[in-house]
């Protein structure tokens, strides 16, 4: 039995959209958790964060980056009626959704601009004021407005870092501006690695909560391997178990941007051989 | 008066394929026997009377061994009716034979109690076990069985949820079929089998064997959903709701790692991840399949269980020199004779009294060498009966670009999250004497509540709590219709 595709769209030149059916992760998805999918029977097990999950339709739905193989497998070769091989979730614990005041989510790469519209829907139910920034690098991938997370913002900033469109800069200016005028009680935040570290030592000072996703490569994703391992506080954490929304503070950012880059060799290896084949069938 | 036996103390060696031939993929090492040479060994046995027979009292699921063994030679001029008669018998007790035969560590268990043992090799009473089962597959014998089993699977006496498809969830989910229940397994990797799918390779348990018994638990009309986390996907309480009992076989499915500088390394591994990576998703087929794995030209094991074992032989198999690491002797090794003994062939070094103290890395992050410190036995056992070790003060440093930690496991952390399910402090489920949790009418077995054990402990309390959980349905029953 495998996954129905029932909805795919480009999101921008480098991300897309995709929603699939499977019901026994949309019935318990809050937000926060995570899915992990398998394309086919020699696929790999690829963790992906979640932009909405429909109780009643059963649809969960990704924003995902044509960057390794699996992902332009899954952009290229699976269309709306396909089916997925595996897909497990929710996994990892919910975001704590209640009322803190201000609420910012800033996030400026796939996976944190999925999160983005989940968390702050939540947390402007549950009375919060709402603020989203999302930063893109140019004009070329901004997400169409249907995918943002205005419509659940208070107040809403999107950025561009060559100032293409919207205001110029990343999410990190904007963030300083608001905690200049102490705009900020809580701070969510998703997307690049190295901006997340950043993120922690420019709120640190203000002693500001921040929560953010500690993107780490796994394999089961429930506690079972020890791949996704970070140092927290001085203990290892798993980022699948234990998070993937942690403390920015206490989070060893060198460590996990580090092990990050654990099997670049072996990624970008796949990727080329994915894409010559591409080629050689004349897709690209 | 009865017949004296003629006491043979060699054993009948099983065919097992060469090292330098071995080294080089991941299929079996060993070939197990022909109906011919099993005979032979069967006749090695001395037949104790069920009431005595030390390997019956050995063995976890009390296995009628002698009454196994003794059909082979029976019927020796059949060998259909003799493995079918051989076949019966043993899944009376043990409906996974094809991978216990492989799996158990005989020679703490049938083996090792064996009476030919104490003069001479114990009866081959593993590998005789692995050729019923084997020979009854390839030849549509168990097909024959199954068939009569299966009419006795009715699924109307009750329903059973059962948490994770590994030999505990396995053996009691088969059981409860047998026995009349409706059973459901909820398993989070997309693939059942536990332990037995991501941890043994294949070289030990070929992944065919392994679908043929899951294949026959369908057959028993057990429903396997893969891709389900209990405690996430679904929860014990939302199961309560909807079946009348739940055993939890989730295993020690977390792996322990050293908390000592540089563990964040990269190709520092935990045997889970290794093995998964490599069994499970099959890495060593990559880029063919999708999963990659990592590993460079020196790998240092550090434990000395089968877990050790099975990751050593398997980086050998990447291309890979590799050196067990141990902070003990060699007779403290937990691995089974047969495994230490493969691996050594194999060409797997070993170095003892050795303990980790720091992984040192390179400009890229990447370990390149361990520090231990050397360690020395004293005359004191601890409560296993293992001699304490003290450090020395000295140390040593290994070069290795790769390092698997395969120091043991604890229980999985998400199902203990339950609310009202009670743990011990290293994390194991509290049960009574009938594998109840402190959830009435939730059952466990198997490493989440012994830690650490072997597939067939799984097995037998998989057994033992399918009984209990028939027991519990009803008394359940006959208090409602009171």
């Amino acid at each position: 039995m495998g996954y129905r595709i029932t909805a795919k769209e480009n999101l921008s030149v480098i991300d897309f959209f995709m929603e699939v059916e499977a019901p026994h992760v949309a019935k318990a998805w809050k937000p926060g958790q995570f899915v992990v999918f398998i394309l086919h029977e020699k696929g790999e097990r690829v963790p992906m964060s979640v932009y909405k999950a429909d109780k009643e339709t059963g649809r969960v739905s990704m924003f995902i980056r044509k960057l390794g193989k699996t992902s332009l497998q899954l952009y290229y070769e699976f269309n709306v009626g396909d089916e997925l091989w595996s897909f497990l979730g929710p996994l990892g614990k919910p975001i704590k959704v209640k009322y803190y005041g201000n609420v910012v989510f800033a996030s400026d790469a796939v996976c944190g601009q999925a999160e983005n519209y989940a968390t702050l829907k939540a947390m402007k139910e549950a009375g919060n004021y709402t603020i989203s920034i999302q930063s893109f690098e140019n004009r070329a991938n901004v997400y169409p407005e249907e995918f943002l997370a205005k419509p659940v913002a208070d107040e809403y900033y999107l950025t561009t870092e060559d100032g293409s469109v919207g205001i110029k800069g990343h999410y990190l200016d904007v963030v300083k501006k608001l905690i200049e005028q102490d705009k900020v009680d809580i701070i969510f935040a998703g997307g690049k690695l190295g901006s997340l570290a950043k993120l922690a030592e420019l709120t640190r000072p203000y002693g500001i909560p921040t929560i953010t996703t500690v993107r780490q490569i796994m394999v089961d994703g429930t506690g079972m391997c020890g791949s996704c391992r970070i140092l927290y506080d001085g203990e290892i954490k798993f980022a699948c178990r234990d998070g993937p929304m942690f403390d920015a503070h206490k989070v060893d950012w060198d460590d996990v941007i580090r092990r990050d880059s654990r099997f670049a060799e072996q990624q970008a290896l796949a990727r080329e051989r994915y894409l010559a084949k591409l080629r050689e069938k004349g897709v690209i | 008066m009865a017949v004296r036996r003629k006491l043979i103390k060699e054993r009948v060696p099983t065919p097992e394929r060469p090292p330098k031939e071995r080294v080089k993929d991941f299929k079996e090492v060993n070939l197990g026997y022909t109906f011919e040479l099993a005979v032979k060994e069967a006749e090695r046995c001395l037949q104790c009377p069920y009431e005595y027979a030390p390997c019956i009292k050995g063995c976890p699921v009390h296995i009628n061994i002698p009454g196994f063994i003794s059909k082979l030679v029976e019927y020796r001029d059949n060998p259909d009716k003799a493995v079918r008669e051989a076949l019966r018998i043993i899944w009376n007790d043990n409906t996974l034979p094809a991978v216990t035969g492989r799996v158990c560590p005989q020679e703490d268990q049938c083996e090792g109690a064996c009476v030919v043992g104490k003069v001479g090799d114990a009866v081959d009473i593993g590998k005789l076990e692995r050729f019923v089962a084997d020979y009854a597959r390839k030849n549509g014998i168990e097909e024959e069985l199954l068939c009569e089993f299966e009419e006795e699977c009715t699924g109307e006496l009750g329903k059973v949820a059962i948490v994770g498809a590994g030999p505990a969830g396995l053996t009691c989910a088969g059981e409860l079929a047998k026995m009349g229940y409706k059973v459901t397994i909820f398993e989070a990797l997309h693939k059942p089998g536990g332990v037995l799918a991501y941890g043994i390779p294949e070289f030990r348990l070929p992944k065919e064997i392994l679908d043929h018994e899951l294949a026959k638990l369908n057959r028993l009309g057990v429903e396997i959903k893969t891709d389900h986390v209990v405690g996430r996907t679904v929860t014990i309480e939302e199961l309560l709701q909807e079946y009348d009992a739940v055993f939890i076989g989730t295993g020690a499915g977390t792996p322990k790692l050293l908390n000592i500088p540089g563990i964040l390394l990269g190709r520092i591994y935990s045997a889970n991840e290794f093995l998964t990576r490599v069994n499970l998703m099959k890495a060593y087929e990559f880029p063919e399949y999708d999963t990659p794995i990592a590993i460079g030209k020196k790998t240092i094991v550090i434990g000395a269980g089968n877990t050790a074992m099975d990751a050593a032989r398997s980086a050998l198999r990447l291309g890979s020199e590799v050196t067990i690491a141990y902070r003990r002797g060699r007779e403290d090794m937990t691995a089974r004779i047969e495994e230490i003994k493969h691996a050594e062939e194999e060409g797997v070094q070993f170095e003892f009294f050795l303990q980790p103290v720091e992984f040192i890395g390179d400009e890229n992050g990447r370990v390149k060498a361990v520090k231990f410190e050397r360690m020395r036995p004293l005359e004191e056992r601890d409560k296993r009966g293992k001699r304490k070790i003290v450090g020395t003060g000295e140390y040593v440093t290994l070069e290795a670009d790769t390092v698997i930690i395969a120091i043991g496991l604890e229980p999985n952390r998400i199902i203990t999250e339950t609310p009202g399910l009670k743990t011990n402090p290293n994390g194991t489920l509290v049960v009574d004497e009938n594998l109840m949790t402190s959830i009435p009418g939730v059952f466990a077995g198997g490493d989440a509540i012994r830690g650490e054990a072997t597939v067939i402990l799984a097995m037998g309390d998989g057994k033992k709590a399918a009984k209990a959980i028939c027991d519990y349905i009803e008394k359940k029953r006959a208090k409602a219709n009171a």
